[in-house]
């Protein structure tokens, strides 16, 4: 009987032993820095410049469809970044970022070249708001007529401008931006294992790219990273700008981490992600590629659920804006939420190659918006608000409309 | 005893199971794929006999242009321009294969291997007609005016002050130099040619079917990155996207279309190019109709039947596309964008299915990254 007993014991130390080789390596063999700082050989390894001029170029550009002294050619330069049209020159003809070029243009969504239909409604908005909306920026805005609107019920809040069918293009600009480049870029292309694949012998020799102090590797997570912290105000911790009052550090991705994380709903969402890129990053310093693809998918999961939510909030505050009468309110919120409808097209579900919403699923809800005279008719009847928060959250499945309503 | 038996073959099972993990390298990825089989398809019924064909295609060509060359008239020069567009097919076929000697006879760092000497387009008219005036050039060096796209303009397009094509032969100040640089880029081709497919048939091929390897260095890496790259780069890209304005934020350039000059092949060339790819993901040779051991049957090997499916469907969503634009595609450009961006979108739905959901089933590394990074 103890012979059986010893038996069965190495039998089973065996089967242990045997299937550990592969089970995806183990987490705890990685250690996390207590801060994103890497170095070799006393030196930073951490680059993503070409992320924060893209943030900074956006900014212009969301400024300047604001700013009826700009023209659709100067505006359109600066999204293609030609014309020298940026107010700071670092980043005209000195650069060649564009924000353009990585518009819808991740790897794993679109091979790596930008995506023209989607390029094609950025245009538009730039076009809309020039030639229509500009025009109009000193009429009131009505049912069919672009113009402006105040917010609060009482009208004597701020001033906004919208289209035809009450949307604010700056907005919708705007906010679509945070998915089509920062989202996107981060979630379907520097983090994609199919992108990094090709830097793996390089990584596993420690090769660093010609003249720098990183691997392709090292760099391309890093650039992940920046799309989301590359404004901060230290690189190696980022969320001393995240937090109740604070407001995070640009107008895009960033800032609305810091929103979703200031609910107690989501409370600690920006220190997860932040923990996983953290992770993610001593892996590939480790070479340790299982713990890599798994902080991907955490960072994917949290990054795609900030839109998620964002979106059902400004739904949810539009409706209860349109309850009170306060249809200027209301339609600001809807061009937020409108942008972030756009944006759930470039989200990603973990362990999938796809996002969230597919881009005819995000169309249908946008025409659905913008239908007959679009934001003016949601104002008598806003069932759809509620049918499209329900549709997202329960798709999403880690949060509810509740949670996310304001 | 018994007891002891079970617990040996339990033993046993456990270490089976345990070492099979690790099979070594048995032409295979330890996907139990056999990649041995896949390659020599490739080689012998593939990229051997069309490099083959091309080199009987350029032959024809170099009869008619000596016919040309002999007595310049316009039904020589036509039946050259002939010549040339049933070798331009041919090339369509092997331009996938930047792989062993056809990618080492580029030097520059470019990307494109043989490609540069072959079909870089547009060419410089200015260039041209300036080596037909001074006599000097060297076409071993990193010159691109060379090759199809040369000849489209040589005996197509009209230089400077002439009134036809084959003026540029017969009146034109630099006739002769014309007609010498029309035969110093047609040796250029034969020779190139020549040289990729001796190295295949006589050192290349084993090397090629042996190197089974996973990692960049890889046959099957390679090729497979040369099938993406072919279809993203050579199809996608040169043979709409640019033209279109893909690329350059709307504004259009009709005059880098393919065959720019001939005008009206721009579509037979496209299609052509369409059929080698997808010829080359089933694995079907080249002469003949019979397909064998491909992408497609690794797929189907890893039960990616979905995959499969997706691509294939693709290809003949592409082929519909390009089907409905007119044969000159600079005319289409410049009269029908909106339909020629409507293909352009159609040949794009198609990365995302090689290079990533294809990719990640086949669990190759991707070799080439889009240049503007960072």
């Amino acid at each position: 009987m103890k012979k059986l007993a010893l038996s069965l014991f190495v039998i089973g130390s065996l089967f242990t032993s045997c299937s550990s080789d592969d089970d995806g390596g183990n987490p705890n063999q990685v250690v996390a820095p207590a801060t994103y700082e890497f170095l070799r050989n006393g030196q930073t390894t951490i680059s993503f410049t070409g992320q924060t001029q893209r943030i900074e170029m956006a900014e212009e550009i969301i400024s300047a469809l604001k700013n009826t002294s700009f023209t659709e050619a100067q505006i359109d330069g600066m999204f293609n970044n030609t014309g020298d049209n940026f107010s700071d020159a670092e980043l005209n003809a000195a650069t060649t970022k564009k924000v353009r070029s990585k518009t819808a243009a991740s790897f794993d969504f679109f091979g790596g070249s930008a995506n023209i239909s989607n390029l094609a409604d950025f245009d538009g908005w730039i076009a809309e708001q020039v030639n229509d909306v500009y025009p109009e920026w000193g009429n009131a805005a009505s049912a069919g007529n672009a113009g402006f609107i105040n917010e609060g019920v009482a009208q004597d809040g701020s001033t906004r401008y919208v289209n035809a069918k009450g949307l604010e293009l700056n907005q919708a600009f705007n906010k679509s931006l945070i998915g089509a480049m920062m989202a996107d870029q981060m979630l379907n292309n520097y983090i994609s294992e199919g992108l990094l694949s090709g830097f793996t012998e390089a990584n596993d020799n420690g090769t660093l790219v010609e003249g720098k102090n990183y691997t392709d590797m090292e760099h391309d997570w890093d650039e992940a990273y920046g799309y989301l912290f590359g404004t901060a105000s230290s690189v190696s911790n980022p969320l001393l700008d995240i937090g109740e009052g604070l407001g995070g550090s640009d107008s895009f991705l960033n800032k609305y981490l810091d929103r979703v994380n200031d609910d107690p709903d989501f409370n600690g969402i920006a220190q997860d992600i932040y923990d996983a890129l953290k992770l993610g990053r001593a892996a590939i310093v480790e070479k340790n590629y299982d713990v890599r693809n798994e902080q991907a998918e955490i960072i994917r999961e949290k990054v795609s659920q900030v839109i998620g939510v964002r979106g059902v909030y400004y739904l949810q505050s539009a409706k209860n804006a349109f309850l009170n009468g306060d249809n200027g309110s209301a339609f600001h919120d809807l061009s937020e939420g409108y942008g972030f409808i756009y944006s759930l097209q470039f989200t990603r579900q973990p362990n999938s190659n796809s996002a969230y919403f597919t881009k005819a699923e995000v169309d249908a809800f946008l025409a659905d918006l913008l239908e007959g005279n679009g934001f003016w008719d949601i104002a008598s009847d806003t069932t759809i608000l509620d049918t499209i928060s329900t549709a997202i959250a329960n798709r999403f499945g880690n949060f509810t409309v509740a949670q996310a309503a304001p | 005893m018994i007891k002891r038996i079970i617990f040996g073959l339990i033993l046993c099972v456990a270490i089976a199971a345990c070492s099979s993990s690790d099979d070594g390298n048995n032409g295979n990825n330890g996907d139990g794929f056999n990649r041995t089989e896949l390659l020599t398809n490739l080689a012998d019924n593939i990229i051997i006999p069309a490099f083959q064909d091309l080199g009987v295609k350029l032959s024809a060509m170099d009869v008619a242009r000596a016919n040309f060359v002999n007595s310049q008239t316009q039904t020589n020069l036509d039946a050259l321009s002939a010549a040339w567009l049933e070798a331009y097919s041919v090339w369509q076929h092997v331009e996938l294969f930047n792989i062993g000697e056809a990618e080492d006879v580029n030097t520059t760092s470019d990307d494109r291997g043989f490609v540069r000497f072959f079909n870089i387009y547009p060419v410089s008219e200015t260039e041209i007609d300036g080596y037909a005036a001074s006599g000097t050039y060297d076409l071993t060096s990193v010159l691109v005016d060379q090759g199809f796209p040369a000849f489209d303009y040589l005996i197509h397009g009209i230089a400077t002050g002439d009134a036809t094509a084959l003026d540029k032969f017969t009146t034109h100040t630099n006739a002769s130099g014309y007609m010498t640089y029309m035969t110093d880029v047609m040796s250029r081709m034969l020779s190139l040619n020549n040289q990729i497919l001796n190295d295949w048939q006589n050192t290349y091929k084993d090397q090629f079917i042996s190197a089974t390897e996973n990692g960049l260095n890889g046959s099957f890496n390679k090729i497979a990155n040369d099938f993406i790259f072919a279809y993203e780069k050579g199809f996608r890209a040169q043979k709409v996207g640019t033209p279109a304005g893909v690329f350059s934020a709307g504004q259009t350039f009709p005059d880098r279309v393919e065959a720019f000059y001939k005008g009206d092949v721009s579509k037979t060339l496209a299609l052509e190019s369409l059929t080698a790819l997808e010829n080359f993901f089933v694995g079907r040779a080249y002469n003949g109709s019979t397909t064998g051991s491909s992408l497609r049957t690794y797929l189907q090997f890893l039960d990616s039947d979905d995959i499969v499916t997706a691509i294939q469907s693709q290809f003949t969503a592409v082929r519909t596309s390009i089907n409905g634009l007119g044969n000159n595609f600079s005319n289409e450009i410049e009269n029908n964008n909106t339909q020629v961006l409507t293909t352009y979108e159609v040949m794009q739905a198609m990365v995302p299915l090689i290079k990533v959901d294809m990719r990640q089933a086949l669990d190759f590394a991707i070799d080439f990254q889009d240049s503007d990074g960072d």
